[in-house]
């Protein structure tokens, strides 16, 4: 009986299917109000008053919340007022909160606030900013409390710092025989979660903050309102139900806080605040921009020498995640390649733009849109094939990363491997562009991928394995089960490893932080990894007690028994043993006496050997492992129209082993089709004062059905040894090769070198023109 | 979630439609005529759209009709946009409306609604600008039949409290050799960039568009050039881009250069096709 390597249903998957699961805006409480956010429509202004009489003055209307000085608020940096205070520094910033009966009424009132505006200068471009002499987003950048390893820069608008120096990549530059030089640039965009934030807060009378919300970080709403607002931690209780979608988008914590201050201002009582698709799309942490200067250079038969990086994260106008966003993209600031000589500086940097939270693949696709849309042209300056450049260039055990950790078959998937099955499958030997027609030509672009997780050196996951008296388990973890199907990926390890059927392994979907052991936070493919070696240690806690008791029982040693089927037999005669129920609950002899108790298993896992970056040279551990994987895309394009569908999209990842086979296919297809989205057309259209255009699904369109290319899916398997079964992360991999494919496959068909995201056809005509005009 | 209360009537007669209109305008309550509600409800949770009274008219039998009467062929304002695509009498109006919105929304939006609307795109308009349709407007003074041109043909021009009853068209030109092509900023969804329709009726070619500028339109002037056969294509293209009625939009969809750019294609390649070299 195996569990693992089946595609066993999803745990939550009828609940689904039925119409039947239940989020965070389906729940309500007796007495519950509600509130509404007045957003600013300015992207940078001085609030000059606020007129909140007619509003405060409604029947029904209990609280009109303004901006106050402090406390301020944020996951690195402490720079923001939850609600704005003085300023507003961009479009959706929330500038007021209503409490009413209804959310109706709390709507209504929220429009009739009268709020007048000085406009200021808006910043909006991450290379503008970082110039001497550039208005400031925060003057009191110097003063913010900043959490450790962090490096703001007074009086400038630059909110974190990493630099990355491996080898010596000055000097090499002066050894490579030729070089390519790029620059790339995309806008903030939105993740388009179908669930919108939401989030209920009460405060009880002893003080206890009760909160539902939609989150992939219960335990640090938990942990940061405790610290924000003086509140004992476990005086916090979180639950979090099945979350509809989070890409990242619900990894930080924003409405929680809005909703607690409401709950406050009302004596407690309990408040739901619900983000509309505006408000999620413009007031809730966005996908982050990105401007970037990438310099490759090699030998003249396509070695890779040296790497230099400039990636200016579009922090926006709070830091929150976008440090962290930031060290991750110099983290892994090259493609997955063997160079010896690297030189990064990434920084994130404030803006009047809608301030990031992570997204799905955490800074990698951005930076791998810029890193391999290089490579494109590196292997176009040798004459060489692309995908060639990458084979002979390709990092493997033995070679050093970025952070100049040395790889070992086990921290490193097999990226040759990948990039052999992504030829064969993209059929790349019959040529990279074919002529279909007079105007019409298909080609292929390519992109290699990598990535770690640059998660806190500290985070940890635990699980709970708990009896039901008839041998079925209840398993309780604090990953949120956002959509990846981890927490059935868990029970199907603990089925796999006290041999039993997975359908005997009720899993707890919801997460209560006071009951359920902590998930640090469901981000980073960490899931399977972490809380799946809490649930190992949890089952082996379990097979030890089962050993304990029915050792007693049957006279014998532990060492003699062995567990499986729900029993626990002697392993020389298993027809002597005893069925679970016979002893889970304790166990009761004849006579009436009674031993044991119901058997709980414990299990907890810490990441290891984690280390912080050096500041001067980065040098450092983030994360376990590497999951690495080549992506391609192929796309029929028209040379007249520069119009394009994306016919094919193709995905080879080592993921270690295979544990759920069509869930695994389902998180590559799926990311795949967010990377083709985010690259084909996801975007903030900013005027030039940076209000967001496009805030509404009228006209911020992710792809549709009818607009997917078929999508092939691959598995390379090189097991990761410390990790469950030797699986490797793979929730975000689908996505971070697609945006460089797409534009390595539409600079080839168009003849032009494309490196604005998104590739809508008005883009390349744009580039084409300008070619054109310049030659 | 529509944050202000709202009165509903569901008159029977254009008449009574009419007269309820204008005693609730006289209360101050901004009435709105409501077909399939698709703007009043995406609208007025934005508060773009805020009225304390919306009055149905479907019930009014003038806005169902969806028949041949003599050689012409009556639509009502209240036909949904899926209905008149499934029965499919006006091919041309078919294949353009099937462009709007998605089937869902269409189930939804009616041809009055889409005519009227706020949403500027308007396209099943062009269907109708192509076939000199005639329109049945109810006002306080009774009903008219006016030709769409004098109502339709650019920004609505409808005064207050008037009701589109229906378009009538004939049945002659719903078989004209016809195009229409809706090309977006990207792929399958999305407003347009450009909607064109075009017939060929006696050897001219007619040519409406919807995306161009902030309504849509038919410009007798650009077709005269459009239609100068003595000079090249590319001449007649450039010259009916002179006559353009109004700057080209620039909004997030694209800018007025690359409009432009399409545009030149599009009418290169409805010529063609409508001139069949």
């Amino acid at each position: 009986m195996h569990a693992v390597g089946q595609s066993v249903y999803r745990k939550d998957g009828w609940d689904k299917v039925t119409g039947t699961a239940v989020y965070t805006d389906d729940m309500r409480m007796a007495g519950m109000l509600h509130a509404a956010l007045r957003i600013s429509p300015y992207a940078h202004a001085r609030i000059k008053t606020v007129d909140w009489e007619e509003a405060g003055n409604m029947t029904g209307v209990r609280a009109v919340l303004l901006g106050e000085s402090a406390p301020l608020i944020g996951e690195e940096i402490r720079d923001r007022p939850p609600i704005a205070y003085g300023k507003v520094r961009y479009h959706g910033e929330p500038v007021a909160v209503v409490v009413a009966d209804t959310p109706m009424l709390a709507r209504d009132a929220a429009d009739r606030i009268r709020v007048e505006y000085e406009p200021l200068p808006v910043l909006g471009s991450p290379s503008a900013v970082i110039q001497p002499g550039a208005p400031l987003v925060h003057e009191r950048l110097g003063q913010y409390e900043v959490s450790p390893k962090i490096y703001p820069v007074a009086n400038t608008n630059i909110a974190n710092r990493t630099k990355i120096r491996k080898g010596d990549a000055e000097k090499a530059f002066t050894e490579c025989e030729v070089t390519a030089e790029n620059e790339i640039s995309f806008s903030p965009s939105h993740h388009a979660a179908i669930e919108t934030k939401c989030c209920i807060v009460k405060i009880a009378a002893d003080g206890t903050v009760f909160i539902i919300t939609s989150s992939q970080a219960p335990y640090m709403v938990k942990k940061l309102l405790s610290s924000a607002f003086g509140i004992e931690v476990g005086k916090i209780e979180v639950h979090t139900p099945l979350v509809g979608g989070a890409y990242g988008g619900k990894a930080t914590i924003q409405w929680e806080i809005l909703a607690y201050l409401a709950s406050r201002a009302v004596g407690g009582k309990p408040v739901k605040l619900y983000y509309t698709r505006e408000e999620d799309i413009l007031t809730a942490p966005c996908h982050v921009g990105l401007d970037a200067r990438v310099k490759l250079g090699c030998t003249a038969d396509g070695k890779l020498l040296a790497a230099e990086m400039v990636y200016l994260f579009d922090g926006g106008a709070y830091a929150d995640k976008s440090p962290d966003l930031s060290r991750a993209g110099g983290v892994d600031c090259t493609g997955p390649y063997r160079i010896e000589n690297v030189s990064c500086d990434s920084y994130s940097v404030y803006t009047n733009h809608p301030y990031p939270g992570p997204f799905r693949g955490f800074a990698h696709s951005e930076v791998l849109f810029a890193f391999e849309r290089t490579m494109d042209l590196l292997a176009h300056k040798l004459g060489m094939d692309p995908l060639e450049l990458r084979r002979i260039n390709a990092i493997v055990p033995g070679d050093r990363t970025p952070t100049q950790v040395l790889l070992n078959p086990s921290n490193v998937g097999n990226l040759p491997r990948c990039l052999e099955r992504l030829e064969a499958l993209m059929n790349w030997r019959e040529g990279r562009l074919t002529r279909l027609s007079a105007r019409k030509v298909r080609a292929k672009g390519i992109s290699g991928i990598w990535k770690n997780s640059t998660i806190d050196p500290f985070a940890s996951s635990g699980v709970l394995l708990l009896f039901n008296p008839d041998g079925s388990l209840n398993l309780l973890s604090g990953v949120v089960e956002i959509g990846t199907g981890t927490k059935t990926a868990l029970a199907q390890m603990v089925a796999e490893k006290l041999k039993m059927d997975v359908g005997r392994i009720h899993v707890k979907m919801e997460v209560d932080t006071r009951t359920i052991p902590e998930h640090w936070k469901t981000v980073a493919s960490r899931g399977t990894f972490m809380a799946g070696r809490a649930a190992l240690a949890a089952a082996d806690d379990l097979i030890r007690q089962l050993k304990d008791i029915a050792s007693c029982v049957l006279r014998c040693v532990p060492d003699d028994l062995e567990v499986g089927g729900e029993r626990v037999y002697l392993r020389d005669d298993p027809r002597t043993g005893l069925p679970f129920p016979q002893i889970v609950y304790g166990y009761t002899y004849p006579n009436g006496n009674a031993i044991g108790g119901q058997i709980v298993g414990r299990g907890h896992y810490i990441l290891r050997h984690l280390t912080y970056l050096d500041p001067e040279t980065g040098a450092g551990r983030t994360g376990p492992e590497w999951t690495v994987g080549a992506q391609g895309v192929e796309v029929e394009y028209d040379e007249r129209d520069h119009t394009y569908v994306i016919t094919k999209a193709v995905s080879v990842i080592d993921i270690g082993r295979v544990l759920n086979p069509k869930a695994a296919k389902g998180q590559v297809m799926g990311a795949m089709s967010m990377g083709l989205s985010f690259a084909g057309r996801e975007t903030f259209e900013f005027t030039p004062g940076g209000i967001v255009q496009n805030p509404q699904f009228r006209t911020y369109r992710p792809l549709r059905f009818g607009e997917h290319p078929e999508y092939i899916v691959d598995f390379v398997e090189t097991p990761q040894l410390d990790a469950p079964f030797g699986a490797r992360g793979i929730g975000e991999h689908g996505l971070i090769g697609m945006p460089a494919a797409l534009a390595n496959a539409l600079s080839l068909a168009s003849g032009t070198n494309l490196n604005r995201l998104p590739l809508v056809p008005e883009t390349i005509w744009r580039r084409k023109r300008a070619s054109h005009d310049s030659l | 979630m529509i944050p202000y209360d709202f009165e509903y009537y569901r008159p029977t007669t254009a008449m009574e439609a009419v007269r309820m209109f204008s005693a609730l305008d006289g209360q101050g309550k901004s009435p709105h005529y409501y077909a399939g509600g698709t703007e009043i409800i995406t609208l007025g949770r934005l508060n773009i759209v805020r009225t304390g009274a919306v009055i149905d008219i479907k019930g009014i039998r003038e806005c169902q009709a969806l028949e041949f009467a003599q050689d012409e062929l009556v639509l009502g304002a209240g036909l949904t946009l899926t209905k008149l695509e499934d029965a499919n009498p006006f091919p041309l109006l078919s294949k353009t409306a099937s462009e709007v919105a998605d089937r869902t929304a269409r189930n939804q939006i009616t041809l009055g609604g889409n005519l009227c609307g706020q949403i500027f795109y308007r396209e099943a308009t062009l269907p109708f600008l192509l076939t000199d349709s005639r329109v049945a407007i109810a006002g306080t003074n009774g009903t008219r039949q006016l030709s769409i041109h004098d109502v339709f043909n650019g920004p609505p021009r409808l005064s207050k409290g008037e009701i589109l009853l229906n378009l009538t068209t004939s049945r002659a030109s719903l078989a004209l050799p016809h195009v229409s092509v809706k090309i977006r900023k990207q792929w399958k969804t999305g407003y347009p960039l450009i909607t064109a329709a075009a017939v060929r009726m006696e050897d001219r070619i007619r040519v409406a568009f919807s995306g161009l500028c902030p309504f849509p339109f038919r410009s007798f002037a650009m077709e005269e050039a459009l239609n100068e056969r003595t000079f090249l294509a590319e001449t007649r293209i450039e010259r009916a881009i002179l006559r353009l009625p109004a700057p080209i939009l620039n909004d997030s969809e694209g800018s007025p250069e690359y409009r432009l750019f399409v545009l030149r294609n599009l009418l290169a390649d409805i010529l063609s096709e409508m001139e069949g070299d």
